[in-house]
């Protein structure tokens, strides 16, 4: 697999999350694509590397592939949810802004990779691409557990980005995104149990007495 | 001692603070044990910080370790705050304990991340590398998130939900901006994990990617300052800060937001000395400040609720502090002299209104009537901390907002003197009414208070004390260990 293959893969399981409303598709994506995002280590080390190569990938499969999809699918079966129930944004308005997002993100890249960052722009697009992913389906969709797909591919889009422009630096910058996805998604998952045991359904938009 | 001790001890008792509190069954003697903690951090961090401010030792450095003027002077605050909320948080608790509001297990839980929130709070203020002050802000949010849901509410779990969403995606977007700082240094003769020094950024600021820093700094700017209340990005403080327990609520408003603008000042002076002082970041915090109190003044007016209303008063002095580093010379260092005084002051406030709410069992501000004469202590203490927070003479928060006025009037900043003045005016003018209002009046039902205890009038004498000394009088020590720190956030050493 090359590393254009790849990136164009991260981009276009993102868009398909933009168009899902099955909540159990929408985690089976997100493992997908954090399965995909465990062979970029692979694709971007430099020669020497290969262990720590190694490492990161078996640790991303393990954590973006595995464990954090256990961990929704878990929750999703106490929240009893199924789909995402009238999002605040439709579907087929959210792929209309997931191109315009993608355009924003090849810009950004352009103008990044200009100024000499990164390993293509096409790297950089994907990177950003998946931020806004993210942050749109945090912003636009009422289910928590959505939310918290949504902060995942977020966290995929900086680690992609972290990999391929400071790769080489630092072994802190890994196991930031890593600890951060880690600890971030299992207190999100203690969250939305409290939740929902509070509460019938995980629905933000009943979350909404505080005002003012 | 070697200095590395001293760190180490700083992150370390916490979590072992942690631990102990996790083994011990009495809810007492958990409050005890924070107590304890607590004071024994206080006295090594004051141990630490002693050399710094004597301005015997323009810093103090081990590793990735590393301590100055600016980190000093917020670890010292943080400390105070911490130590008096602890304080508190222990009469605060055991009333919930008599009253059966709360069972032994969640004082237990409380413990332990009260602990573990000191930890990464500690850690953001005393490293060096700029990847681990990340993690300190990181552990921060997970530590706090459950701390607001103490007490599980609907209402709580709403509050804990916001906080820990938008803060996660604000410190997600932080790392985005550490990684492109990081990504700035390139080409530099720098090896390994030197490049995520403080220190080494700092003196090899100019030679830095100018692009790549600014855009870096966009990204700190935003993810940090979500987590600092700044607006627009501010919506879930006053939930937070409302539903949390009272020693939450003060230790959130006041130190955890400063922590926050703590990592954005790290970063400002990296730009302004890469920038050779050309204000660019500083526009930034300025008009960020500016929206921060005009946004804060609408909300105030038309307050109900007590704690919002000081969640809503935290907005605007973050963003007092934001305008007055923006405004640059005596600005920033009227900014930073601000940071001591609304920490104290609000610290104060919420201690007092979460006294009073357990009193009238309420957080409504209409049904708050008679604080003074209902339990004269926290009544004191609620209307005294008013007084200073809308900036009354001569406590200190007044002399420090006068100073930023200097600034404005120095920079010819006159739109923003404009609209600063206007804001804190309306503000002047509101907030008196509301605490007028809760200080005067007949108690609706004249509850039994709890008499005042020895601790309770210490914290409220003591804090209101310590606002009008300073107020009135700096002392010398005080001024230069600010003129230095101010000095490192301007880029200047």
């Amino acid at each position: 697999m090359g590393l254009d293959t790849l990136f164009v893969f991260l981009v276009l399981t993102s868009l398909i999350l933009l168009g899902s409303s099955l909540l159990s598709s929408s985690i089976r994506v997100v493992a997908l694509q954090g399965a995909v995002l465990s062979f970029l280590p692979f694709l971007v080390m430099e020669p020497g590397w290969a262990g720590r190569a190694v490492f990161l990938a078996a640790l991303t499969m393990a954590l973006k592939g595995i464990v954090f999809p256990t961990l929704l699918n878990r929750s999703l079966r106490e929240a009893n949810v199924r789909r995402e129930m009238a999002p605040l944004v439709g579907y087929s308005l959210s792929l209309a802004l997931g191109i315009a997002l993608l355009i924003l993100a090849f810009w950004l890249a352009g103008r990044l990779h200009g100024i000499g960052v990164g390993l293509s722009t096409l790297s950089l697009a994907a990177a950003f691409f998946m931020m806004f992913t993210g942050l749109f389906l945090i912003i636009a969709r009422r289910k928590a557990l959505t939310q918290v797909l949504g902060f995942l591919v977020l966290e995929n889009g900086i680690y992609s980005f972290g990999l391929t422009v400071v790769g080489h630096i630092h072994w802190l910058v890994e196991l930031g995104v890593l600890l951060d996805v880690f600890v971030a998604v299992f207190i999100m998952g203690i969250a939305i149990d409290h939740i929902s045991r509070e509460f019938d359904h995980i629905n933000v938009d009943q979350l909404d007495q505080l005002k003012g | 001692m070697p200095v590395v001790h001293y760190f180490w001890i700083l992150v370390g008792l916490p979590v072992v603070g942690a631990l102990v509190c996790a083994l011990l069954r009495a809810p007492r003697a958990v409050l005890t044990a924070l107590i304890a903690m607590a004071a024994v951090e206080t006295a090594v961090g004051a141990l630490l910080v002693k050399g710094v401010f004597s301005g015997a030792q323009e810093s103090v450095a081990w590793g990735w370790f590393y301590l100055d003027a600016l980190s000093a002077y917020h670890l010292a605050i943080l400390l105070l705050v911490y130590l008096l909320s602890t304080v508190y948080a222990a009469g605060y608790f055991r009333h919930e304990l008599a009253t059966g509001l709360l069972r032994p297990g969640q004082i237990r839980r409380f413990g332990i991340l009260w602990c573990g929130a000191l930890a990464a709070m500690a850690l953001v203020l005393i490293s060096n590398n700029i990847g681990a002050m990340w993690i300190g802000m990181e552990a921060t949010t997970l530590m706090t998130a459950f701390l607001i849901c103490v007490h599980r509410t609907a209402a709580s779990l709403e509050a804990m939900w916001k906080y820990l969403l938008m803060c996660s995606v604000g410190v997600a977007c932080a790392f985005m901006g550490t990684l492109l700082a990081v990504a700035a240094t390139r080409g530099l003769p720098l090896s390994g994990s030197d490049v995520m020094l403080w220190t080494q950024m700092r003196a090899a600021a100019t030679q830095m990617n100018l692009p790549l820093l600014k855009l870096a700094f966009l990204f700190l700017f935003v993810g940090y300052g979500t987590k600092a209340g700044l607006a627009p990005l501010h919506n879930w403080l006053p939930d937070a800060h409302s539903q949390a327990p009272a020693p939450v609520s003060a230790l959130f408003s006041g130190f955890m937001l400063n922590t926050a603008f703590y990592c954005i000042l790290r970063y400002v002076a990296i730009i302004e000395a890469a920038t050779g002082g050309s204000g660019w970041s500083l526009h930034l915090l300025q008009f960020f400040g500016l929206i921060s109190i005009v946004v804060a003044t609408a909300f105030i007016l038309f307050q109900e609720d007590v704690k919002r209303l000081l969640a809503y008063h935290s907005v605007e002095h973050l963003g007092i502090i934001s305008l007055g580093v923006g405004l640059g010379g005596i600005g920033v260092f009227a900014a930073l002299f601000h940071v001591f005084n609304h920490s104290l002051c609000k610290t104060l406030a919420f201690f007092s209104a979460g006294r009073i709410g357990q009193i009238y069992g309420t957080h409504a501000m209409d049904r708050i009537r008679g604080t003074l004469k209902a339990h004269p202590v926290w009544g004191i203490g609620l209307f005294g901390s008013f007084l200073a927070l809308i900036g009354v003479a001569p406590f200190a928060l007044f002399m420090s907002e006068l100073q930023i006025i200097f600034a404005a009037m120095d920079g010819r900043a006159y739109v923003a003197l404009a609209l600063f003045l206007a804001g804190t005016g309306a503000i002047f003018m509101g907030a008196l009414k509301h605490a007028m209002a809760m200080a005067w009046g007949e108690p609706e039902h004249p509850t039994p208070a709890p008499a005042a205890g020895i601790t309770d009038v210490i914290l409220v004498a003591g804090s209101l004390g310590i606002l009008l000394a300073v107020g009135l009088w700096m002392p010398e020590w005080y001024r230069s260990l600010l003129l230095r720190a101010a000095h490192i956030v301007e880029g200047k050493i």
